[in-house]
């Protein structure tokens, strides 16, 4: 006999043991393997269940382990964004900001305005792609198919145009040292600003579709409780820090690129509805809300443009002084750290990436424990992970 | 700021003979402890009165050829006072470098610590559960160290076999890069 509280954590048990003391149960191991629907990558999670409930979680990762560190050791400076590219392929503007910025920090190159307003504007751009995906397929998680195609429609045509700018939709190489590689058209700004009053009528309708339905609101609610402090002892960053109440956004702490010069705002967690502050319900809030953010940002973008050249002066071959230096930009799923160790050559002697998956996947045995195992689903789909990022 | 950390270091902790390293051309300065004090260095800024850094947000190995350098990046991440720290502990001992596991004062820890085993080798002491995180469990050498070379044998299959390799296209590509500006003159020459 199991008694639940509301908040669908498991107080007390009375065991069968008791009563009939010929019965035996032992915990059964379940692996919710490295093929699944669900983890969003190849990420093997061993669950030792207790009928339906979860008694202990073990992630093991490692099977999309490429050691990109250990190959940027070879490679100069310029060829390692392919390799940062594909860190976070679903957001992978974000990545290839934050190692140039990186690296133009050591270097000290001028950036023109336009490619600066260039950047920010693909990288919000790329941050709606993002938490479009992250809905879409959270939502198909729990059983909803309809809002994955109405996500991945919308998300086509920002591809469309990051592959009309880049050549690909979904690993560019676009971001170089010294400003962007190519520039946008006046028609392409006139897409966006078509694309932009358009996505703001879809928002409308996931709302309706997603956020309003009490189905989806009793999956998520109240499951998957990260506390502000275990956010804080695990180094968790990005939504699933300001899911728990916490408005920290590098964007406004320490603005980098011209992010100091456009207005937004910072969701965070608010407990709507009376779900708890820091579950699963919070943190998709807070995406939702971000997009309306983002998209706020590319049309300020659009309006501000400025004028000028796409590309300022940079070294043909890049040797970075010597020195060793730690910096972190707001991705779209967390904060992405480089410590970047040079010794005055021409490729890094060593290039650590401090990725906010990795954090995040670290936090669920410290959840999991007490849940059912549908939402362990909803938890694992919450924090939004890209196994590309986690294993590197 | 940095110098009245280690000045304060120093006082309390005089083991842990903390230095200020600066930047050397270009980057960030941090702050160089002993390595056997490391959790009560770690243990005295997590618990600072002013400045509690309450986040390890990364560890990182790095292998210069004499001796292995840790970095632990901690951050307090306040509202109005946010301040980012390097910290960093020298290990010498190629062989068996350990040092003391900071599971206990940074959850965070856990698996940075035991990334860092899988890469470099280094043995954090009092970790719960020190096994490889990235590599496969079977894998030998530490991939990150300057001297590693992989094993030409992995679970009895050969890595890189020169049968299956396309050593023609090798060859080739390896002579045109050394014949490089012969062949750039002969391609100016017949005007490509």
């Amino acid at each position: 006999m199991q008694i639940w509280d509301d908040k669908k954590y498991l107080i007390e048990k009375t065991s069968d043991e008791n009563e009939n003391p010929s019965l035996k149960s032992e915990l059964l191991t379940v692996n919710m393997g490295p093929q699944h629907p669900a983890t969003h990558g190849v990420l093997r999670i061993e669950i030792k269940t207790d009928s339906e409930i979860v008694a202990k979680a073990i992630p093991h990762i490692g099977y999309l382990h490429r050691c990109m560190e250990k190959h940027s050791e070879k490679i100069d400076y310029r060829g390692v964004t392919p390799f940062v590219d594909r860190l976070d392929y679903l957001g992978a503007m974000n990545m290839e900001l934050g190692y140039i910025l990186t690296v133009e920090k050591m270097l000290g190159t001028e950036v023109p305005r336009r490619a600066q307003y260039i950047r920010v504007l693909v990288c919000e751009l790329q941050r709606i792609a993002s938490h479009l995906v992250a809905f879409g397929t959270y939502v198909l998680d729990l059983g909803a198919f309809t809002p994955f195609l109405y996500a991945f429609e919308e998300r086509e045509k920002i591809l469309k145009f990051f592959e009309e700018i880049s050549g690909a939709r979904l690993l560019y190489n676009y971001i170089w040292v010294g400003g962007v590689w190519n520039d946008i058209t006046d028609e392409q700004c006139d897409f966006l600003r078509n694309f932009c009053e358009e996505f703001e009528k879809q928002l409308e309708m996931y709302n309706e579709l997603v956020t309003g339905n009490k189905i989806f609101f009793e999956r998520t609610a109240h499951v998957g409780v990260f506390s502000l402090q275990d956010c804080f002892d695990f180094g968790a960053t990005g939504p699933v820090l300001r899911g728990s109440g916490y408005k920290w956004d590098l964007r406004k702490i320490h603005p980098y690129c011209i992010y100091n010069e456009l207005e937004f705002d910072v969701p965070v967690g608010t407990g709507d509805h009376g779900s708890t502050i820091g579950d699963c319900y919070n943190r998709y809030q807070v995406r939702m809300k971000e997009m309306v953010e983002s998209l706020k940002m590319v049309k300020q973008i659009l309006q501000k443009l400025p004028v000028g050249p796409f590309m300022g002066k940079a070294p043909k071959v890049i040797k970075l002084p010597k020195g060793e230096i730690f910096l972190r930009t707001e991705a779209s799923r967390g904060e992405i750290g480089f410590h970047l160790v040079s010794k005055g050559d021409k490729t890094p002697y060593r290039l650590k990436v401090k990725s906010p998956c990795f954090t995040h996947v670290s936090m669920l045995p410290h959840v999991a424990p007490g849940q059912m195992i549908s939402d362990f689903i909803a938890t694992v789909g919450s924090i939004d992970i890209v196994l590309g990022e986690v294993d590197r | 700021m940095l110098k009245e950390f280690v000045s304060e270091l120093n006082n309390k902790i005089p083991n842990s003979k903390a230095e200020y390293i600066p930047m050397q051309e270009a980057g960030d300065d941090s702050i160089l402890v002993q390595a056997v004090v490391i959790s009560e260095v770690l243990g005295f800024f997590k618990n600072h009165p002013k400045f509690p850094f309450k986040v390890l947000q990364v560890i990182s190995g790095v292998d210069y050829n004499e001796y292995f350098e840790i970095c632990y990046m901690i951050a307090t991440f306040d509202l109005h006072a946010s301040h980012e720290l390097i910290i960093k502990t020298r290990l010498t001992d190629r062989n068996e470098p350990t040092l003391n596991s900071v599971v206990d004062i940074y959850k965070s820890a856990e698996w940075q610590e035991r990334e860092c085993f899988d890469m470099l080798g280094i043995k954090f002491s009092n970790h719960p559960d020190l096994r490889r995180i990235l590599c496969p469990d079977d894998w030998e050498g530490f991939p990150l160290r300057q001297d590693y070379m992989a094993a030409k044998f992995y679970n009895g299959m050969e890595i890189n076999p020169d049968a299956k390799m396309n050593l023609e296209d090798r060859e080739y590509i390896i002579k045109a890069v050394e014949n490089k500006d012969e062949l750039i003159k002969k391609a100016l020459a017949k005007g490509l």
